[in-house]
């Protein structure tokens, strides 16, 4: 570990993992990507005034339609919400900081490289064209050719990598880290909107990053998937929406959660039924996943289950109208403050009404057929979710003292409040007013000029506003006045309890709430708890519930001090974005030309400018990654948490856990597409591929190294260098054979039997691509797999591990995984 | 609203957009009316209890910074259920009301043998039309009034969605799959728009540079205009880029077909 250099030094922000400093990097980006999707919109805009004459053409117009939707809800929104998740959810949790806090820095700078590749992709023969929801088979090569939009394809790729990591280190901290006495009912209720929030996040985005390895490969490697007419089309639809419907919520509770903090702090009262909404937030969460066919039913949906979804959809709008009364009797008999904060999140409320009313008549399937497709739908999901990112802006304001320790300026905040709440409302409302303009369209009928002229003046002042309130944050940064530690009267939750800004390491002494309030403790040695050790400070320290005296000789507390500096998730997040630019020009440099064996097959390189870049960034993401498993970083686990529903799992291995959960979706995924397909083909029409013997030896070549892995861990624990070395060995070398039969057997599929990933001499392309691409994810798991078991041997090998096993541990729970996963592919692809 | 749907399906089906207006208005009506009460209400207690410095401190519990929250239930929760209660009465009966109408929508008028069926393929960037003796057409379709329209809607490229808007009908042209809707237009609304009644048909999805222009019409004719018509086109198809090439029986506005291309 290095030592974290002071704020002023340019190198913190590339090595900083601590969750403040993130949290301002990930706001200031977001900043960023809003004003490059709002100068997109204001090109859509400027395009709309006039439905005969054009500025763009109609190629260009559809790229600024989908950059402008990708940028606004995945670069923008969900990270704006993010960065403010980042800077208090440990505060008002009484956590140190993040549970992972290096995994928090790839997360950003997975997201910033993102953003980046998507920019790069407007100068690859330009970006996707194809929409935000981006449907098949337009999102295939066929239909949208540039490299830039197998850019952008594989830039949304990277930043939901980014996600996971995030969404497994978000949930890991607030089941992990929550200070002494807080109970998971008790927390405050932006972190409770944020919890709901990566938990939807976790299976959905789980689901986009399936869709988005799917797509990948046909757009890459020349898979067949989306071009299928074997259901090729709805599947994108279904597996988009199934991610995407949460998606709405998991961009809304964020703001949903600032506006629950500021009614209360802004009116001086508590929430009303605040249980109740907890549960309410908590059925969303769950509800979010049984509504998605609602965005498809106009496709060949039959009706009962068009019916379900309805109701389903129409039901969704209870709990929000429990949450939305309760915000509203929050306020009565309080005392409002009509500050700046307030206002924004007050507006937002009043958006959020609108857009929830809106959202009903989108429900009901008969006018549904009608709204499809329309403006109604653009003007709705606007007022939903720019209206809750509206509370977001509130949440600026006020937090910018506690972060910048200067007060902003009210009068200019107003001022931007008022001109953003009209002009908001003269670009949405009148997309309701002109509904019957199909969307995505700029011919349109010229009846509707006025709205979207009305609409397009609107959106300019709207874009405007916002210099108000970067000027006012920039001003005030520099010369506002002193915030104080609480510049509010009646807020409640750790962070004002704090300096502005926060301290490195947050709190003065260790936060509590054992008492039913909070308390900064001093810690004395308990009578008889276990491994204690005391500093020079007389600070004390015990490791908790779950006791590893070993890890305590490994870390002593007296002079170690928790990391805060990696330069390796900035290094490994480069390295995967310089691979992933290079894929994306992949398939236009290279192509083979099949012989009648892998000798005589020939490859020809075109253009060796992406093929390098490919290499080049594999080399830095091994390289990084190496280094950042030697690197000695220390994050120790808060002591004295609450860890409802978890007490009993060390960090570590819940984070296993959770990133497991997600990639049971992600494979769940890959197989229902199989089954998807398989299905729309007519079952008993597809023979399988590949014999069966093969498999059934791979499936036992597996078995047997998930065993020697259980051995490892026998031995790790036993202290036997010997024989951890020994199943290790055996481990790695049995993978090898699994690998070295799937090579054979695809060697023999391609050159004996004529089957590849999108040619199949025996039946449909589309059951290649589905043996080759599933098959294939598997395999790269197993790969990923060996090679954290070498790092793991060659650390074994150098004495490792005897005293602490859990390495091999949360390895092997990986590997088990990988091998479960088998158990479902082998009878699938080998047996019927 | 029911009842009168009910009434309705004894003397003859309502078209898809009169019924999609009524519906409309039905949840037109009752949103604006829930909305302007709610915010109504909200800005009234907004503004009454503001602070304006003067309210006593007596029964004011002010929070205070780091407390745990107590009360989960709070003193308002019965307010808060009666709300949720009435919201919910609302949303379900809604969810019914919505449910008649779809199957109304859904089952179309009982086609007596009369319905004729054309299947229409979208393509970057037009529609094909098939009438079931063979004829093709293209931009252009021309039906019989007073006739159930069954369309089998599907895509020989990318996903498109066809639809009207004047009609209120709309389906999802998908490749490898077929959709069907169903509509019918009166011969009085054939008459008022002077024996001719046309409605523009537009691309709903995204589907390529193209997508703005893709647009399309629907002509309804007399039946016995259109039958004179049918019996020319034998079968024979009108590929002519620009969708011109049918006999003049009806009067054809060529210019309109594939104006997209």
């Amino acid at each position: 570990m290095s030592e974290l250099p002071p704020t002023t030094s340019v190198k913190r922000w590339f090595v900083t993992t601590n969750h403040k400093d993130i949290g301002i990097l990930y706001t200031i980006t977001a900043l960023f990507f809003l004003l490059f999707g709002g100068v997109l919109a204001l090109l859509i805009r400027m395009q709309l005034w006039d439905p005969t004459s054009q500025i763009l053409s109609g190629l260009a117009y559809n790229e600024a339609v989908t950059a402008h939707g990708l940028i606004m809800v995945f670069w923008f929104l969900s990270p704006f919400g993010f960065g403010f998740a980042n800077y208090f959810v440990p505060l008002q949790i009484g956590a140190d900081d993040l549970a992972f806090p290096r995994l928090n820095a790839l997360s950003y700078w997975m997201y910033l490289f993102s953003g980046i590749l998507l920019g790069i992709s407007f100068f690859q023969g330009g970006t996707l064209d194809a929409g935000w929801t981006m449907y098949a088979p337009l999102n295939i090569p066929m239909y949208t050719p540039s490299i830039g939009s197998t850019g952008a394809v594989l830039a949304l790729f990277m930043f939901v990598v980014g996600v996971t990591a995030s969404t497994v280190n978000f949930l890991t901290s607030i089941h992990h880290s929550r200070a002494e006495g807080m109970g998971i009912m008790d927390m405050p209720m932006f972190t409770w909107s944020m919890l709901a929030t990566v938990w939807m996040m976790l299976f959905a985005f789980a689901a986009l990053l399936a869709v988005g390895l799917i797509l990948a490969s046909d757009r890459v490697l020349g898979s067949v998937y989306f071009s299928a007419t074997e259901g090729g089309s709805l599947l994108w639809g279904h597996l988009f929406w199934f991610f995407g419907h949460p998606e709405v919520y998991i961009v809304f509770f964020p703001a949903l959660g600032v506006m629950l903090e500021l009614f209360q702090t802004f009116s001086g009262r508590r929430l009303v039924g605040r249980k109740w909404v907890i549960i309410a937030i908590c059925l969303i969460s769950v509800q979010s996943f049984l509504v998605w066919m609602h965005h498809m039913f106009l496709t060949t949906i039959n009706l009962e289950i068009k019916t379900l979804m309805m109701a389903t959809t129409i039901g969704i709008s209870l709990p929000f109208d429990l949450v939305v009364f309760s915000l509203i009797y929050t306020l009565i008999k309080g005392r409002i403050q009509f500050t700046t904060p307030f206002l924004f999140a007050f507006g937002a409320l009043l958006l959020f009404i609108l857009g929830g009313i809106t959202g009903v008549f989108l429900g009901a399937i008969v006018l549904d057929y009608e709204f499809r497709g329309t403006y109604w739908v653009v003007a709705h999901f606007h007022y939903v979710m720019f209206g809750g990112a509206t509370a977001l802006f509130g949440g600026a304001y006020y937090w910018f003292p506690k972060v910048t320790g200067k007060m902003y300026d009210e009068l200019l905040g107003k001022l931007h409040f008022v001109i953003f709440f009209i002009s908001f409302n003269m670009v949405y409302f009148s997309m309701f007013l002109g509904w019957e303009t199909p969307r995505r369209v700029f011919e349109y009928n010229p009846e509707f000029q006025i709205y979207h002229q009305f609409g397009t003046i609107g959106a300019f002042v709207l874009g405007l506003s916002f210099f108000i309130m970067f000027y006012n944050f920039a001003k005030s940064y520099v010369s506002g006045e002193p915030a104080g530690d609480n510049p509010w009267d009646y807020s409640r939750t750790a962070e004002w309890a704090i300096s502005s800004p926060p301290p490195l390491e947050n709190w003065p002494n260790r936060p509590s709430y054992a008492s039913g309030k909070l308390e900064f403790v001093k810690d004395y040695v308990p009578d008889g708890g276990p491994a204690v050790k005391a500093d020079a400070d007389g600070n004390a320290a015990t490791d908790g519930g779950d006791s590893h005296d070993e890890h305590i000789t490994e870390y002593p507390y007296w002079d170690k001090h928790p990391s805060h500096a990696s330069i390796w998730p900035f290094t490994l997040s480069l390295g995967l974005g310089i691979m992933l630019l290079g894929l994306s020009g992949f398939s236009e440099s290279l192509s083979f030309a099949l012989g009648d064996s892998i000798a005589t097959t020939t490859m020809t390189v075109s253009n060796p400018v992406y093929p390098i870049l490919v290499v080049v960034g594999l080399i830095g993401l091994i390289g990084s990654g190496v280094k950042w498993g030697l690197e000695d970083f220390y994050a120790p686990p808060s002591e004295f948490a609450e860890r409802w529903p978890f007490e009993g799992v060390e960090k570590v291995k819940l984070g296993m856990w959770f990133f497991l959960a997600s990639d049971v979706i992600v494979f769940g995924a890959f197989l229902s597409a199989a089954i998807f397909v398989r299905y729309n083909a007519g079952w008993m029409t597809w023979e399988p591929l590949t014999e069966s013997l093969p498999g059934l030896i791979n499936t036992f070549v597996l078995i047997t190294s998930s065993f020697t892995v259980i051995l490892a861990l026998v031995a790790a624990h036993r202290k036997s260098r010997q024989g951890l070395l020994a199943s290790l060995g055996s481990t790695i070398a049995l993978g090898f054979v699994f690998l070295a039969i799937k090579l054979w057997e695809w060697n023999h599929e391609i050159f004996d039997r004529g089957v590849t990933i999108n040619a199949n001499a025996h039946g449909d392309p589309i059951q290649a691509s589905i043996y080759y691409v599933t098959t294939g994810l598997h395999g790269i798991h197993v790969i990923i797999g060996l090679v954290i078991a070498i790092f793991l041997f060659v650390r074994a090998y150098q004495g490792h591990y005897m005293d602490d096993e859990r390495p091999i541990e949360y390895f092997g729970l990986y590997w088990h995984f990988v091998d479960i996963v088998w158990v479902f592919i082998f009878p699938l692809f080998y047996l019927f | 609203m029911i009842d009168s749907l009910i009434l309705q399906q004894g003397s003859g089906w309502r078209a898809q957009a009169e019924v999609f207006d009524e519906i409309f208005f039905v949840f037109l009506a009752l949103g604006t009316l829930v909305g302007t009460i709610v915010v109504a209400y909200t800005l009234w207690n907004v503004y009454k209890y503001r602070d304006d410095g003067n309210r006593s401190d007596e029964k004011f519990d002010a929070p205070e910074v780091g407390e745990l929250p107590t009360g989960q239930g709070g003193p308002k929760a019965k307010k808060l259920f009666l709300s949720f209660g009435l919201s919910a009465i609302v949303v379900i009966s809604l969810v019914v009301y919505a449910y008649g109408i779809l199957l109304y929508v859904e089952d179309g008028p009982d086609a007596n043998g009369d319905n004729i069926e054309i299947m229409v393929e979208g393509y970057q960037y037009g529609w094909e039309y098939e009438y079931p003796n063979g004829h093709t057409e293209t931009g252009e379709m021309i039906v019989p009034a007073d006739t159930r329209i069954d369309i089998a809607v599907t895509s020989r490229d990318v996903w498109h969605n066809f639809g009207s808007s004047e009609l209120r009908i709309k389906s999802d042209a998908i490749p490898g799959d077929t959709n069907t809707n169903w509509f019918s237009v009166s011969s009085e609304e054939v008459q008022a728009q002077g024996g001719e009644a046309t409605y523009m048909v537009e691309c709903f999805e995204l589907c390529g540079p193209g997508h703005s222009a893709m647009e399309g019409q629907i002509t309804v004719v007399p039946q016995d205009e259109w039958e004179t018509w049918y019996e020319g086109t034998s079968g024979n198809s009108s590929n002519v880029e620009g969708g011109a090439g049918v006999d003049g029986a009806a009067s054809i506005d060529a210019a309109i077909g594939g104006a997209s291309a």
